[in-house]
């Protein structure tokens, strides 16, 4: 089976890259959870502190996560489009710049070269090469959909949130004098990435996948999308205001932030319904089981991880005593991995065994390291859970100290290691067999 | 529904949400000088800042509740410590932590004086009383004002006694309380405890006091009153 439109191709090296960081955003990640239980000795303190291993754990998801949607949009856009990219070789030399800035960033954390904001700590130079591959990927993608000229709600969708992406990014690029005023437009950054400009991104490549594997009207599922943005950012651009309870700022935010963030699930709720709705009623025999394993999974732990953990975290009443505990750990990760890291998978494996050119693959491995990831994901989650409930009763209710609480949750870290590192396998497991994908035998082929 | 409600939903909502959002965003700008009081914040406060992100603490501590959440939260830590003893832990960390640590940096002492000026001007921002453990520290830094008749009791306020100890009911609950303490300890006992507190409880975590032979005798002159 050859592909329709050659540079499609472009989308394959993006998938190696982003497998690669994943795998070792996590190795990173199991290495932070020893931290966290274990005793250290100082000279490793010294020379490896767990504030740079965190950066590297967050920067590495940012970047790899940013590559999985660079590359599927380049997948996605000339099939969507009905004609081949701009430029592929433009598409291949900000791949380089891209992943060449993440390796000096990471080399250069280890020698303390940082702008030292959580998140954003990749110094300025970095930055610029970082806007200019994002700018190379706009204009590629966005000159490929003019040039075609056949607009799609889900063209609309991806670039708009590509576009938006990419604007908010230069909130990050002043230095702001007043500490409030900083985080109030980190947060620009941060939250209306993930809750804004990711979710029109996500919103749009499930909907392309769901037309794909389900053979639904093309209407019905463009409807619905439109829907979903109008939630998504009703909820979420107003919701931004749940950041902003305690940092300084005017105290409407606890009503702001608390109404519209009790909101945000809605649109979740939406697309799980609409998700489930549109594979029962799909209309093509069903190519590979495990994609559709993956856009169930990820409809559900969406729901879970950025819904309801994050409408518990939200509510003022609550989020006053678990601001900036472990609970916040525990929804950033189970949150992430439920939008977006099972969002690339789901992608990858629908979009690799073409660029392969194999037509149905051997699903075993691939069913496994799904498995264990999410289950190993979704304890990491309960026992961040509980962990910060502990610390939130023992530090901010009874008023002991900081390390008081830490010595109460230290079992939890320590569980949460043993899951990070079956996480890990299962990691490990599906990088390589989507870099390895067979043709299932031939009895499952019939 | 039809395609036509749909955009409408997309179209309303979302201008709706933004056109809310930009405008709370221009009176936040307006309140938040008041709120984080910005006439206090002088170049020494934004030369403390960028002390702050070049060790890239925020990484394991957490400030206004955001960064790690690998160490304590440092807005209220001036409340907490006060001056020198964010400096002493700053200074030798090793001395200062248990089974997690800190690492050792190569801060200077300018460096480290403009780092408490900006942890002394965000711990004066109006966070809406949290966090909640540090809340009562409002009332202790108010009480610790009005005590403010002996050298003694100054330093207790200023060298952060109160992180660990209590006195009439105020402060943090890891050391003893101290409301009564002069009955219990005479002055020279309180003077060894001060210099070394091993010295006396052999199993005492306190930290020696980061104090001057002169600044000892003038807070155990303070403490030993407390009867």
């Amino acid at each position: 089976m050859a592909l329709i439109h050659p540079s499609q191709r472009v989308a394959y090296p993006y998938f190696v890259v982003a497998l690669g960081l994943f795998v070792l955003q996590v190795l990173v990640g199991t290495w932070l959870a020893v931290n966290y239980w274990a005793s250290l000795p100082q000279w490793v303190v010294d020379v490896f502190p767990f504030s740079t291993a965190r950066a590297i754990h967050t920067n590495l998801l940012v970047l790899w996560l940013l590559l999985g949607f660079m590359g599927s949009t380049y997948y996605l856009v000339p099939d969507e489009t009905g004609r081949d990219l701009y430029s592929p070789g433009l598409a291949y030399l900000q791949l380089a710049i891209l992943a060449g800035t993440g390796v000096v960033g990471v080399v250069g954390f280890l020698f303390g070269w940082t702008e030292g904001k959580p998140l954003l700590e990749l110094p300025r130079p970095l930055d610029i090469l970082i806007v200019i591959g994002a700018l190379m990927f706009l204009f590629n993608v966005g000159m490929t959909m003019f040039r075609a000229r056949n607009w799609t709600a889900i063209q609309g969708s991806l670039l708009g949130g590509l576009l938006f992406l990419a604007l908010l990014y230069l909130f990050d690029l002043p230095f702001y004098r007043n500490l409030a005023i900083d985080w109030y437009y980190w947060w620009w950054v941060i939250h209306l990435w993930v809750e804004g400009a990711w979710e029109l991104v996500a919103a749009a490549m499930t909907a392309w996948i769901l037309l794909k594997i389900t053979g639904v009207d093309r209407a019905v599922v463009e409807k619905w999308l439109y829907v979903e943005l109008g939630l998504f950012l009703f909820t979420g651009i107003a919701g931004t205001g749940h950041h902003y309870y305690w940092l300084g700022a005017p105290r409407y935010w606890l009503w702001v932030g608390g109404l519209f963030s009790a909101l945000e699930p809605l649109p979740i709720v939406l697309m799980l319904w609409d998700t489930w709705h549109h594979v029962k009623q799909r209309r093509l025999p069903i190519r590979s089981r495990l994609v559709f394993t993956y856009a169930l999974g990820m409809a559900v732990l969406h729901l879970v991880g950025a819904g309801v953990w994050g409408f518990m975290h939200t509510l003022p009443q609550i989020n006053y005593y678990t601001h900036g505990s472990q609970v916040t750990a525990s929804h950033g990760h189970l949150a992430f991995f439920g939008a977006y890291v099972l969002l690339n998978l789901m992608f990858f494996y629908h979009a690799m065994p073409e660029l392969k050119g194999i037509s149905r693959f051997a699903e075993r491995r691939g069913q496994l390291a799904f498995w264990w990831m999410s289950l190993a994901m979704l304890g990491m989650g309960l026992t961040f859970g509980v962990a910060g409930v502990l610390q939130s009763y023992i530090e901010r209710v009874m008023g002991l100290g900081f390390m008081t609480a830490q010595a109460q949750m230290r079992f939890w870290f320590a569980v949460t290691w043993v899951l990070g590192l079956i996480l890990l396998a299962g990691v490990v497991l599906a990088a390589v067999d989507l870099l390895t994908l067979r043709p299932a035998p031939a009895e499952e082929q019939a | 529904m039809s395609a036509r409600t749909a955009k409408w939903i997309f179209y309303l909502g979302t201008l709706i949400s933004l056109v809310l959002f930009l405008g709370l965003t221009v009176d936040t700008h307006r309140q938040v000088q008041t709120l984080t009081r910005a006439d206090q914040l002088d170049e020494q406060v934004v030369a403390g800042k960028r002390v702050w992100h070049k060790f890239n603490c925020n990484d394991c501590h957490t400030i206004l509740g955001f960064g790690g959440y690998y160490a304590p939260d440092m807005t209220k830590v001036y409340w907490r410590r006060g001056e020198e003893g964010i400096k002493a832990v700053v200074r030798e960390p090793e001395k200062h932590t248990t089974w997690r640590k800190m690492p050792r940096q190569s801060v200077t002492e300018q460096e480290l004086t403009a780092l408490v000026s900006f942890l002394k001007w965000t711990s004066d921002i109006d966070t809406n009383d949290w966090p909640p453990q540090d809340a009562n520290l409002r009332r202790t830094a108010r009480a610790a004002v009005a005590m403010t008749v002996s050298q003694g009791a100054t330093l207790f306020k200023d060298k952060g006694c109160f992180a660990c100890h209590r006195l009439r009911g105020t402060g943090g609950t890891l050391g003893p309380d101290l409301t009564q303490v002069g009955g219990r300890l005479d002055r020279p006992t309180i003077e060894r405890v001060l210099e070394n507190p091993l010295s006396v409880n052999p199993k005492a975590t306190m930290p020696p006091a980061p104090l001057s032979v002169d600044e000892r005798g003038q807070m155990a002159e303070f403490l030993a009153g407390l009867k």
